[in-house]
């Protein structure tokens, strides 16, 4: 099972991290950003898998294809923005996370706008 | 993509941390924070290679294009 590596590699990385943070600060965060991104790789497969069993289930209910593209294109940019955000707040500058978060909120409404364009055209098709 | 990359910049850090004793011992400070800067930069390459690969598998999975 793959939890069980995750937890343990987790677990093992804090304590590399608070063993070397006494000794030189400088290499804590550099050891945070690579650990989180192998930990990344590891759950990757996972992520293919929904992605595949989505595509299906879309291709199924013949809903639009492209609005689906955008939800995926969301959840990609909220995984960026919050392994951004939170690596910015680990190494002690909450000020910057802000910024990341906020830049991110807005390509992510950016992204939303055709699909608010397209409920409005749904919505004023009913009524007239 | 291996685990061993955590602990190679573990013990980077703490051979500089080690070098950084002896100079400042032998009287040469400068060279010690010259040490220091030498050992973020060499892991600072590995991992922006590590964090270019992450931005490409996501770009590919997500199509952020």
């Amino acid at each position: 099972m793959e939890v069980f590596k995750l937890i343990g590699i987790g677990i093992l990385v804090c304590i590399t991290v608070v063993v070397v943070k006494q000794v030189k600060p400088e290499f804590a965060i550099l050891i945070t950003i690579s650990s989180s991104i192998i930990m990344f790789f590891m759950i990757i497969g996972y992520v293919d898998n929904i992605m595949v069993v989505f595509d299906k289930i879309i291709s199924n209910t013949n809903i639009n294809m492209d609005l689906f593209k955008v939800v995926l294109k969301i959840v990609g940019v909220g995984y960026l923005i919050e392994f951004a955000a939170n690596l910015c707040i680990d190494s002690g500058s909450p000020a910057i996370a802000d910024k990341i978060i906020l830049g991110g909120k807005l390509v992510i409404l950016s992204l939303c706008m055709p699909i608010i364009n397209s409920l409005l055209d749904v919505i004023l098709g009913l009524l007239v | 993509m291996g685990v061993d990359i955590i602990f190679k910049i573990a013990a980077i850090g703490i051979l500089i941390s080690v070098t950084n004793q002896i100079l400042k011992h032998s009287g040469k400070d400068e060279l010690a924070t010259l040490t220091t800067l030498a050992g973020v930069v060499i892991v600072l390459f590995m991992i922006v290679d590590m964090v270019s690969k992450l931005f490409i598998t996501i770009k590919d999975l997500f199509s952020l294009y």
